[in-house]
């Protein structure tokens, strides 16, 4: 059970944080999904069937905060946590470029994936949204991946005492 | 025989779980999209419990950023001016402080008038978030079905028009601002009265959709609602025309808008509880000819 509620507790104290204290910084562009970051880091707290759960909570939760009405968020997040939970052991998580690579590389994962499903569900046309992968995907993707290291770290250093469980976290598995 | 379907469940159980996982999420995206019937009321329940700590969340920022601005970027002073400066900076911040209420003072009044020369049939709220994503345009206001908010309520404020409820619960609404994709205002062009859909562009932009080609459309025009909608009142103002583009073929010419309410910075907006079309007949007669006042 503190396996689950703790964590969710900890994303929707994330989600908070997303939707007031980074809709301050001044370009909207860079802002980082922390809420990714942390999904990502679940992959490595907590087991694949929980952590689906938590994951597809989590996009209920953004859904719910957000002006997206089809609720794309619950199917991304839990599909995203899978794909990051079996190709997790293929990234060497130690230093900082290649958790940057190992965000980076699924803010811009699910950014395609959201944008797929714009242009495919939506009753109506939106035009060309493709150029949107540059103008804005791409820095902000760059900046959750600049920001991914750190957050993991601070990630492991709170969860540790919590989750005393050997194979777990970024360190211990290496 | 059952063994071994125990057998193969169980070696296949993740895979069958993350499939069922995945196709519980598309059925209530379907469920969203068949007007969200059967996860209204959770998602009102969910609303209501994580939206006060969004707002707590929001005041302590503001108190944060405002002992920032304030207070502690005047800490690194030299040590014997310290008291004087101290006492500088208390007057400072009293300063700053009454010059907050005087500008807060202005806009409210500013409110007011603007609510009384319109309708009395509005609900002032407070903006507490912001979209956690940064694909869709959203705002949570603190005001929500028991203060009368419905979905589907136009949103605006003095300077125009902002968006619509989205989603609502009993003292919280999310509101859909015109600049996100999903969004679609009836207006006209005030000049040349030609009628096109304003879309969300994101990023404070919007696009004026199946505006004709032949009508006569020019960079600087000042677009306003048509209160076709039956939400938003007649005349308010949407944007201003940015770009023009009438290449190509086809019935229809495109055209950029910059929206005349800056989406980033809102604060207080104004819920408009029932339309207004039918309650200002005079107004909107005595305005086909009238620019709308700025």
């Amino acid at each position: 059970m503190k396996r689950f509620v703790l964590p969710l507790f900890a994303g929707i104290l994330f989600l908070i944080l997303q939707t007031t204290l980074l809709s301050f910084l001044p370009i909207q562009r860079v802002r980082p999904d922390i809420l990714l970051i942390f999904t990502l880091y679940l992959t490595f707290l907590l087991p694949p069937i929980l952590g689906g759960i938590l994951a597809m909570s989590l996009g209920y939760l953004m859904d719910l905060f957000s002006g997206n009405a089809l609720g794309f968020y619950t199917f991304s997040r839990p599909l995203l946590f899978f794909a990051a939970y079996f190709f997790k052991e293929r990234f060497y998580l130690e230093g900082f470029s290649s958790q940057f690579l190992f965000a980076f590389v699924f803010g811009m994962l699910e950014g395609v994936l959201i944008l797929f499903l714009l242009n495919a569900l939506q009753p109506v046309s939106l035009g060309n949204l493709y150029p949107m992968l540059f103008t804005f995907l791409l820095p902000q993707s760059f900046f959750t991946g600049l920001v991914a290291p750190v957050l993991f770290f601070l990630f492991q250093k709170v969860s540790s005492p919590l989750f005393r469980q050997p194979e777990q976290g970024i360190k211990e598995r290496a | 025989m059952r063994i071994r379907g125990l057998f193969l469940f169980r070696r296949y159980s993740l895979p069958i779980f993350i499939v069922l996982l995945l196709l519980f999420a598309l059925v209530l995206m379907s469920m969203r999209a068949k007007q969200r019937k059967g996860v209204e009321l959770f998602d009102a329940l969910l609303m209501e419990i994580s939206f006060p700590f969004q707002k707590a969340a929001t005041l302590v920022i503001k108190t944060v950023q405002g002992t920032f601005q304030h207070y502690v970027f005047l800490v690194n002073l030299e040590k014997e001016n310290r008291m004087l400066k101290e006492k500088i900076a208390q007057l400072q911040e009293e300063n700053h402080r009454m010059k907050e209420m005087k500008l807060a003072n202005e806009r409210l009044r500013q409110l007011l008038q603007f609510r009384e020369k319109n309708s009395p049939s509005m609900i002032g709220a407070e903006v507490i978030g912001r979209d956690p994503s940064s694909w869709f345009k959203s705002v949570t206001i603190d005001k929500g079905e028991k203060d009368g908010v419905k979905k589907g309520m136009a949103v605006i404020s003095p300077t125009g028009a902002i968006g619509q409820v989205l989603k609502i619960a009993p003292h919280y609404a999310t509101v859909l601002l015109i600049t996100d994709y999903n969004s679609a205002v009836d207006c006209v062009v005030e000049r040349s009265r030609a009628k096109a859909i304003v879309e969300g562009k994101g990023e404070n932009r919007c696009q004026l959709k199946y505006l004709l080609r032949a009508e006569e459309v020019a960079v600087g025009d000042v677009v306003v609602t048509s209160g076709l909608g039956g939400n938003f009142p007649k005349g308010l103002m949407v944007g201003e025309v940015k770009k023009v583009d009438k290449k190509g073929h086809g019935v229809f010419q495109y055209a950029e808008l910059v929206p005349s309410v800056d989406m980033t910075r809102l604060e207080e907006v104004f819920v408009i509880t029932e339309s207004l079309q039918p309650a200002h007949p005079p107004e909107e007669k005595g305005r086909k000819g009238k620019k709308t006042k700025k």
